[in-house]
């Protein structure tokens, strides 16, 4: 499910590229946050054939390869400005891909038998924190991607700025919010600028942006190491 | 889930919280909480009511806008390991039950073009 409250029209080249055989879908309101635990993207949760979910939401690299592919037209990290800091950023978000897959292979084949099938107390145990703070967070993303929606951006800033304060570990609430605001970059970068405009940075509208929070504290706060 | 009115139908409720309203309470997978007596009358859901029964937060823009946030009781983002319901459309508008793939394992991937 692609989690964009800039709708259809944005998913629509990436799915069209991929061409996948499985549903596609799209989740404006990032219902799989409040349903199943989402913070970030990739996420996954695996359901077996009864329907119960035998691992939670963690990092995911479903097809992925070992080492991640390099955004097409990416500049590289040493370049200068917000472009270099960035892919500097990035090559240190740390990934546990190989391990994610071959756990993955294991259980599509041992089903409940593998190791990686966690029982139902665990799933619930692992699914994440949701005390009042990450439910209100909730209510306030979907106000304000609602207000988003119906064109009143300057509306929905409050809201989306109290979701990023009373959970500030769901990267899809910043990363959303971060994305629609104005970009120095044109093309399939532009929307991962996710900060001010050089020259007015008084006028941005939050406290973090991507840069600054993928880069404070230990690399696991944006993907959380994979625990078999 | 988006209210504009302080009661909704009982198929809104459910389609938009993923909890099913039965006689025993709101339920979803093997957890069931008790609900109040005003909580659903004329099959018309207080949405307050049934808000306080499950720790759901109801933050407000306007008077006429508010949204219902997710259950908080138990402290985890799953209440229970069964697969809460998901209705979701495709990029056609066209929607599509998670449930529908019973029988076969899914892994469900969040992702987005940000």
């Amino acid at each position: 499910m692609c989690l964009d409250s800039m709708g259809a029209e944005a998913a629509r080249p990436y799915v069209e590229r991929a061409n996948p055989e499985h549903p596609s879908l799209l989740d404006v309101a990032h219902i799989v946050d409040e349903r199943f635990g989402v913070v970030n993207i990739p996420n996954s949760v695996w359901i077996d054939e009864s329907g119960t979910i035998v691992r939670p939401v963690e990092g995911a690299w479903p097809d992925a390869p070992e080492v991640p592919e390099p955004v097409e037209g990416a500049p590289p990290a040493t370049a200068p400005g917000r472009m270099g800091e960035m892919m500097a950023a990035a090559g240190k978000i740390v990934t546990d891909r190989a391990e994610y897959v071959a756990a993955l292979h294991d259980w599509a084949e041992k089903g409940a038998e593998s190791r990686f099938a966690l029982s139902p107390e665990e799933v619930v145990a692992r699914s994440g924190r949701r005390g009042v703070e990450e439910a209100t967070a909730a209510a306030e993303f979907e106000l304000a991607q609602h207000l988003f929606r119906a064109d009143d951006l300057p509306a929905a800033r409050p809201h989306f700025r109290e979701a990023h304060r009373l959970q500030p570990d769901n990267w899809t609430y910043k990363r959303q919010a971060w994305s629609i605001e104005p970009s120095a970059l044109e093309g399939p970068l532009a929307r991962f600028w996710q900060g001010p405009l050089p020259g007015k940075e008084a006028d941005w509208a939050y406290a973090g942006d991507w840069v600054v929070d993928a880069t404070a504290g230990d690399p696991a706060n944006y993907y959380p190491r994979f625990k078999p | 889930m988006i209210l504009t009115t302080e009661r909704v139908d009982r198929e809104t409720f459910e389609r938009g919280t993923g909890w099913a309203l039965r006689p025993e309470g709101a339920c979803r997978g093997d957890v069931c909480v008790p609900l109040t007596a005003a909580a659903i009358r004329d099959d018309a859901v207080d949405v307050a009511a049934v808000a306080e029964s499950l720790g759901m937060p109801i933050v407000r823009h306007t008077k006429a806008l508010a949204a219902l946030g997710p259950a908080s009781l138990g402290g985890r983002a799953l209440t229970s390991a069964t697969a809460p319901d998901l209705v979701l459309p495709d990029l056609d508008g066209k929607p599509f039950d998670l449930a529908s793939l019973r029988g076969q394992k899914v892994v469900l991937v969040a992702w987005s073009p940000y």
